[in-house]
C-alpha cells in the first residue's frame, strides 16, 4: 500500500504550499488530475524521490520512503518526452532498467526482444530513439518501466501527443500491468485515460 | 495475456534490495579525489609563490604604482592581451559558425587538425613561420606591397596581435564550434521550420549556444595573451613592449630578486583571477540551462549561393592565414630533413632525434593521461559538491596554473624540495607533474561543456535506474565523451610535448627532449637542423591530434551505442 | 591518478640519497651549447675521463643565468662540483653567493687579450660582441659604431634584450664603454634602426635573421667561422668596429661544498690544455682560451681582429648594472 501522508511543497515564489495526501493499494491506479500548474508533476516527482517535500512523508508497505534515493525506491517513472537516453539504442535503453550496468543475462536480453514484439517494435532494438516516432518511443519507455518489475509506475501524461493506436495499445499494457497487481499513480488530462485505466481519481 | 505478461509470472521483484550497487557509486567518489587534488594544486601553486616570498621577503609594495616602468608595463601587458583577445574572437565567431553551418565538405577535418595545432606549436618555430610569411621579407609583405602598394610592418603591436590571434583564434574557433554543434535540436528545429535568415538564426540558435561559454574562451584567450613572452618580445619592436612575464623574468633570472618576482607574479595573479571570477560569475548562471544534446544533429546546409561563396571565401582566407606559416615552417625544415633522420647518409636513423622523440613522448603522454584524468575528477568533484566553498576551489585549482608564471612556480617548488631533489629523474617526474598542471586549464576548458551536458531529464532517469557511479560513466558520459576526451588529451599531450620552460628550469642530464634538442641545435648555429627538428616537432604534434581523433571516434558500431547517421528530427504527432 | 603519482614522486624524494653519485663521479653544471651532442662536452668527457679514472656526469641548465641561479637555490647542499658556462656578465653575482672555492690553475697559458689573474674564475674562451651581416643584402656595412648610429633608418639591425639575454647585455655594456654618460643618447639614435630586441640570441637568429629580416644581427665575431667552416658560406660575415669590440669571456670555477675538491682542481688544469681546447673552436665557436697554433682552424684566421678589446671589470659591471639598464629602458621607451 502507498500512503501520502501529508505531503507539503512550496516552490521558493510560490505563495500557498501544495499539499497532497491519498491511499493507493496494489494492482490499483489512481489518476490525478487538474488545471495546468496545479502540481501534478510536482507530485510525481515527490514521490520519485526527485524534489524533497517540506514536510509529511510517503509511506511504501508501512515504511518511510522519505529518506530514500530515487534508486531506492519502488517506483519508475514515464513521463511525456524525454524518457529515453538519446545516445544509446533501443536496447541499452531498455536494458539499463533491468541492470543499471547492462550486465544482461541471456535470458534477459531475451526478454527484451520478446517485449519488443509484444509493442509492435520487433528488430527495432539497434535504432536510436532519434529514429523513432513519438509514439514508438512512449512504447520503448512503458516497456522498459514495465521489464524493470517495480511495483509502483509513475506515468506523467504517458500517452497524451500519441495518435490512437498506438494509445490503445499502451493502455492495453497497462492494464495488463494492473491486473498483475502493479500500482499506478497515473497523471493524465484526458478523461478517456482516466475512465479506462483508473479506479480513483484525486482532484488537484 | 500477451507474451510480455506471461513472462512476468513470477511476483514482484522484491524492491529496496538493489544487489550489489554500482562500482563507484558512493558520492565520496565523486567528491573526494578532485577536492583532494584541487587542494593539492591550490596548496602547490601557492606554496611555491609563498616559498619565494619567504626566501626574499616582499619587497616595497608602493613601487608598483611610483614606478614609472612597472606602470607601463602592467598597462601594456592589459591593452595587448585586450586588442588580442577581441580579434581573436571576431576571427573566431565567424569561423565557428561557417564551419557549423558547412557540417560537410573535403578537408574540414584535416582542418580542424589544424586549428588544434595551432596553439601547442613552440613559440620559435611559430614565430619563424609567421615572420616568414608577414615578415619585412615575408611573401605575404611582398604580395601586399606589389598588388596593394600598402606597407605592414609586424613588428610592433601589429605583430604581437597577429601572433596571439594566430595562436589563439583557432583554439577559441574550436571551442565555440563545440558549443554550437551542442545546440538543442530542438531549436535548430524551429529555427529550420521557421526557414530564418542568417540574422535571426545567430540570435535564435548560435549566439544562445555561444554565450555561455563565450566568458571562459575570453578569459582563457586573454590569460594566455597575458602571459605571453617570447612573442611580445620578438614581435614587439624594443622593450616598450613588456610584459609583465618579462619583468618576471628579467627578476628572477638576472637580477636575482625573488621578492620583486613574487610580487609581480602576484599582481599578475590579482588581475588575471579577477578576470576569472568576472567569467565564472557569468559563465555559471548561463551553463545551468538543460540542454539535450544527439550524437549528431541536421545543420542548416548553405542557402543561397552566394551565402556559399561568401561562407567559403572566409574560410578561404583563414585556412591561408593559418596554413601559410605552417607552410613555411615545412619549407624551411625540408632541406634539413635527410641529414637530421640519416646524419650519415646511411639508412641508420638518427638516435639522437629518434631518443629525443621517446623521451619527449614518455613525458607528455603520461601528463596528458594525467591532465585529462585531474580534470575529470576536479569536474566531478566540482558538480557533485553541494558546498559552494568547494566549487570555488575547483574553479580556482582549474585556472591557477595559466596565472602562476610557470618560472616562479618552478622556483618556488625547487627552493620546497631544494634539500632533496637529487638525480634527474625525480627532476622529469616533477617536470611531467608540472606539465599535467600547466596543461589542466586547457583539458578542463574541453571537458567542462560535455560532462555538464546531462540534461535533468537524463539525470533523473538514471538516478532512478540506479545508473551510478562507474555505470553512469560508462554508459551516459563516455559516449558522449569520447571526442572531447580524445581532443583533450590531444592538447594536454601535446601541450607537453612542445613544452619547453619547464623542462629548462630542471635540467637534464644531457638528455634533450625534443623542444631542448631543438634549443641546442639553435645555440650552435645549427640553423637546419633546428629548422628540421621544429618541422618534426610540428609533424609529430599533426600525428597526435590525428591519432587521438581517431581513437575518438569509434570506427565501427560497438552494439550498444551506436553512431547514428541519419539524426532525423522526430515528426510531430498531433 | 595525479595523487598517485605525487605519492610516488614524493617517495622518490624520499629515497634521493640512496642513489646519490659514486664517489668517482665528477659532477659539472653546464648549459646547452657546450653539452650538446655535437658540443665540446662529449669530446671533453671522453678525453678527461682518460686520464682521471672517473666520470663526468653534465646537468645541463638553460643558460649562464640558469647555473647561477640553481647554484643560489640549492646553497651548500648543490651537488654541482665544478660550475662551466659563467661569463663576465655573471661571474660577479656568483662569487658574492661565497659558495665558490680559489681554482690554484696556473693562468700563465692563457692568451685572453686581456689580463687575467682572478683567483676563483678560470676562463674556458672567450669572443667579442659584434654585428654579423648578411653581405648579400648589405655589400658595406658601417666601419664603426658611431657609423652604425649616424646611419638612415631604413638599415634595420636585431638585437637581443639586455634583461634577458647575454649579448643584450654585451651590447648595453660595449656602448656604455664607448659613449659613458651619452650612452642614453646614442641609444635613442639607434632606436630607429632597430627593427627589434629579442628576448634570445636563438630567437633573433633563427626566426629574423636567417629568414633574411634585417640584415645585420647583435652576435659574436666568432659567428661567421660556424659558417665558412661547416655551412661552407661566407655569406654571413662579422662588421669590424673602430671603436674597438666588447669582450666576453666564458669561466669555470669549484665549488667550495664539493668533496671532490682535488678532481675539481684536476679538470679546472685539464681545461687550459689541448685536449680541452682543441675542440673550442669549432663546437663551440669561440677563441680558445690558450694558444692552439697549428691546431685552430683556419677560417679563425679570416675572422675580424678588433683593435682594441673593451672590457668592464666584472666588479664594475655587477654594481652599475641595474643603473645602466634602467637609463637605457628609459632612453627607449621614452
Amino acid at each position: 500500500m502507498l500512503e501520502v501522508r501529508n505531503l507539503v511543497f512550496a516552490y521558493p515564489d510560490q505563495e500557498s504550499p501544495w499539499n497532497f495526501d491519498f491511499t493507493v493499494e496494489p494492482g490499483q491506479c489512481i489518476a490525478v488530475h487538474g488545471a495546468s500548474g496545479s502540481g501534478k508533476s510536482t507530485l510525481m516527482n515527490l514521490l520519485a524521490g526527485f524534489l524533497e517535500p517540506q514536510s509529511g512523508d510517503i509511506l511504501w508497505q508501512d515504511k518511510s520512503l522519505r529518506h530514500h534515493a530515487p534508486w531506492q525506491r519502488p517506483m519508475t517513472s514515464v513521463f511525456q518526452e524525454h524518457n529515453l537516453f538519446e545516445h544509446l539504442s533501443v536496447d541499452a535503453n531498455i536494458g539499463l532498467g533491468i541492470h543499471p550496468g547492462l550486465k544482461l543475462t541471456p535470458r534477459n536480453q531475451q526478454a527484451i526482444d520478446e517485449g519488443l514484439q509484444s509493442v509492435g517494435l520487433d528488430g527495432f532494438g539497434k535504432r536510436l530513439p532519434g529514429d523513432l516516432s513519438g509514439g514508438q518511443r512512449q512504447r520503448v519507455a512503458l516497456l522498459r518501466a514495465i521489464l524493470r518489475q517495480q511495483p509502483v509506475l509513475l506515468l506523467d501524461e504517458p500517452l497524451t501527443g500519441l495518435d490512437s493506436d498506438a494509445r490503445d495499445l499502451l493502455r492495453q499494457l497497462l492494464l495488463d500491468q494492473k491486473a498483475r497487481g502493479t500500482l499506478i499513480v497515473l497523471a493524465s488530462h484526458d478523461d478517456e485515460d482516466r475512465r479506462i485505466l483508473a479506479d480513483n481519481i484525486y482532484k488537484l | 495475456m500477451n507474451n510480455l505478461a506471461k513472462r512476468q509470472q513470477h511476483s514482484l521483484r522484491s524492491h529496496l534490495t538493489p544487489g550489489r550497487p554500482a562500482p563507484f557509486s558512493r558520492p565520496g567518489w565523486q567528491l573526494w579525489p578532485g577536492f583532494a587534488i584541487a587542494g593539492a594544486l591550490v596548496l602547490l601553486s601557492l606554496a611555491g609563490l609563498g616559498a619565494l616570498v619567504w626566501e626574499a621577503s616582499l619587497p616595497d609594495i608602493s613601487q608598483l604604482w611610483q614606478s614609472r616602468y612597472l606602470r607601463t608595463v602592467v598597462s601594456f601587458t592589459i591593452w595587448q592581451a585586450f586588442l588580442s583577445v577581441l580579434l581573436s574572437l571576431l576571427v573566431a565567431i565567424p569561423i565557428a559558425r561557417i564551419l557549423a553551418r558547412q557540417p560537410a565538405f573535403s578537408g574540414r577535418a584535416f582542418l580542424l587538425r589544424l586549428m588544434e595545432l595551432s596553439l601547442v606549436l613552440p613559440s620559435i618555430v611559430a614565430v619563424s613561420g609567421l615572420v616568414s610569411v608577414y615578415g619585412r621579407q615575408g611573401w605575404f609583405t611582398g604580395f601586399a606591397s606589389d598588388w596593394f602598394g600598402a606597407s605592414w610592418n609586424l613588428y610592433g603591436i601589429n605583430g604581437i596581435v597577429l601572433a596571439h590571434v594566430f595562436f589563439n583564434a583557432p583554439l577559441a574557433a574550436r571551442i565555440l564550434l563545440q558549443a554550437i554543434e551542442g545546440a538543442p535540436p530542438s531549436q535548430l528545429r524551429v529555427a529550420a521550420q521557421l526557414g530564418l535568415g542568417r540574422w535571426w538564426y545567430w540570435r535564435a540558435v548560435e549566439w544562445p549556444a555561444i554565450k555561455p561559454v563565450l566568458p571562459g574562451v575570453a578569459a582563457l584567450v586573454f590569460t594566455l595573451c597575458f602571459t605571453s613572452f617570447a612573442i611580445v618580445m620578438t614581435l614587439g619592436g624594443g622593450p616598450a613592449a613588456t610584459t609583465i612575464e618579462v619583468a618576471i623574468y628579467q627578476s628572477l633570472r638576472f637580477e636575482f630578486d625573488s621578492g620583486q618576482a613574487a610580487l609581480l607574479a602576484m599582481v599578475q595573479l590579482i588581475i588575471c583571477g579577477f578576470l576569472w571570477w568576472l567569467a565564472a560569475r557569468r559563465g555559471l548562471t548561463a551553463s545551468l540551462l538543460p540542454d539535450r544534446r544527439v550524437a549528431s544533429h541536421r545543420t542548416k546546409a548553405g542557402s543561397s549561393l552566394r551565402a556559399r561563396f561568401a561562407d567559403g571565401t572566409i574560410l578561404g582566407l583563414f585556412v591561408l592565414f593559418l596554413v601559410m606559416p605552417l607552410l613555411a615552417i615545412l619549407i624551411r625544415g625540408l632541406p634539413g630533413m635527410g641529414s637530421a633522420f640519416f646524419p650519415l647518409g646511411s639508412f641508420a636513423v638518427n638516435p639522437a632525434l629518434l631518443d629525443a622523440t621517446m623521451r619527449s613522448l614518455a613525458i607528455a603522454l603520461p601528463a596528458g593521461l594525467m591532465s585529462v584524468c585531474a580534470a575529470l575528477l576536479i569536474l566531478a568533484c566540482g558538480t557533485t559538491s553541494k558546498r559552494p566553498a568547494i566549487t570555488r576551489l575547483t574553479d580556482v585549482a582549474a585556472y591557477l596554473p595559466l596565472m602562476i608564471p610557470p618560472l616562479v612556480l618552478g622556483t618556488g617548488l625547487f627552493l620546497l624540495f631544494r634539500p632533496s631533489l637529487g638525480s634527474s629523474n625525480e627532476g622529469l617526474v616533477l617536470v611531467t607533474l608540472i606539465n599535467a598542471m600547466m596543461a589542466l586549464p586547457f583539458v578542463l576548458q574541453m571537458l567542462k561543456g560535455p560532462l555538464g551536458s546531462l540534461d535533468s531529464a537524463s539525470r533523473q532517469q538514471a538516478d532512478q535506474l540506479g545508473i551510478l557511479g562507474w555505470y553512469r560513466w560508462r554508459w551516459l558520459h563516455w559516449p558522449r565523451m569520447r571526442k572531447p576526451l580524445a581532443l583533450a588529451m590531444a592538447y594536454g599531450t601535446g601541450l607537453s610535448l612542445g613544452d619547453f620552460g619547464v623542462i629548462a628550469l630542471f635540467g637534464t642530464p644531457g638528455q634533450p627532449t625534443l623542444p631542448v634538442l631543438l634549443y641546442q641545435q639553435l645555440g650552435s648555429y645549427r640553423m637546419d637542423a633546428a629548422a628540421a627538428t621544429g618541422l618534426w616537432l610540428v609533424l609529430l604534434l599533426l600525428v597526435l591530434f590525428s591519432v587521438f581523433n581517431r581513437l575518438g571516434s569509434p570506427l565501427h558500431k560497438t552494439g550498444l551505442a551506436t553512431k547514428s547517421p541519419r539524426s532525423v528530427p522526430e515528426p510531430e504527432h498531433a | 591518478m595525479l595523487t598517485r603519482a605525487f605519492a610516488l614522486f614524493i617517495l622518490a624524494l624520499a629515497f634521493a640519497p640512496a642513489h646519490a653519485q659514486k664517489a668517482t663521479t665528477l659532477t659539472v653544471y653546464t648549459h646547452p651549447s657546450f653539452a650538446a651532442e655535437w658540443g665540446p662536452g662529449p669530446a671533453v668527457k671522453e678525453a678527461f675521463e682518460q686520464t682521471c679514472n672517473c666520470q663526468i656526469n653534465y646537468v645541463v641548465l638553460d643558460s649562464g643565468g640558469d647555473i647561477l641561479q640553481r647554484l643560489r637555490l640549492e646553497g651548500k647542499s648543490t651537488q654541482a662540483d665544478v660550475v662551466l658556462g659563467l661569463d663576465t656578465a655573471t661571474m660577479e653575482t656568483t662569487r658574492q653567493t661565497g659558495l665558490l672555492a680559489n681554482h690554484e690553475t696556473d693562468l700563465s697559458a692563457l692568451t685572453l687579450p686581456i689580463n687575467w689573474q682572478d683567483p676563483v674564475f678560470v676562463p674556458y674562451d672567450w669572443g667579442y660582441f659584434a654585428f654579423v651581416y648578411d653581405t648579400e643584402q648589405l655589400p658595406n656595412p658601417p666601419k664603426s659604431l658611431e657609423a652604425l648610429i649616424a646611419a638612415p633608418d631604413d638599415l634595420k639591425i636585431i638585437i637581443q634584450d639586455p634583461r634577458t639575454s647575454t649579448p643584450g647585455l654585451g651590447l648595453l655594456l660595449w656602448m656604455r664603454h664607448v659613449y659613458g654618460d651619452q650612452a642614453a643618447e646614442k641609444w635613442q639614435q639607434l632606436n630607429g634602426k632597430i627593427l627589434t630586441t629579442t628576448k634570445s640570441w636563438s630567437d633573433g637568429y633563427f626566426s629574423l635573421f636567417m629568414n633574411g629580416e634585417a640584415p645585420m644581427i647583435l652576435s659574436y665575431s666568432t659567428s661567421p667561422a660556424y659558417h665558412m667552416a661547416v655551412d661552407k658560406t661566407d655569406r654571413y660575415q662579422a662588421a669590424q668596429f673602430e671603436e674597438g669590440h666588447y669582450l666576453q669571456v666564458e669561466v669555470a670555477a669549484l665549488v667550495e661544498s664539493s668533496d671532490q675538491k682535488e678532481l675539481g682542481r684536476e679538470f679546472l688544469d685539464f681545461m687550459l690544455s689541448a685536449d680541452f681546447q682543441r675542440h673550442i673552436p669549432l663546437k663551440n665557436v669561440m677563441y680558445p682560451a690558450t694558444d692552439l697554433g697549428d691546431e685552430l682552424p683556419s677560417v679563425f684566421d679570416k675572422l675580424i681582429q678588433p683593435e682594441e678589446a673593451l672590457y668592464f671589470d666584472p666588479k664594475t659591471v655587477s654594481d652599475s648594472r641595474r643603473q645602466w639598464m634602467n637609463e637605457w629602458l628609459d632612453a627607449m621607451t621614452r
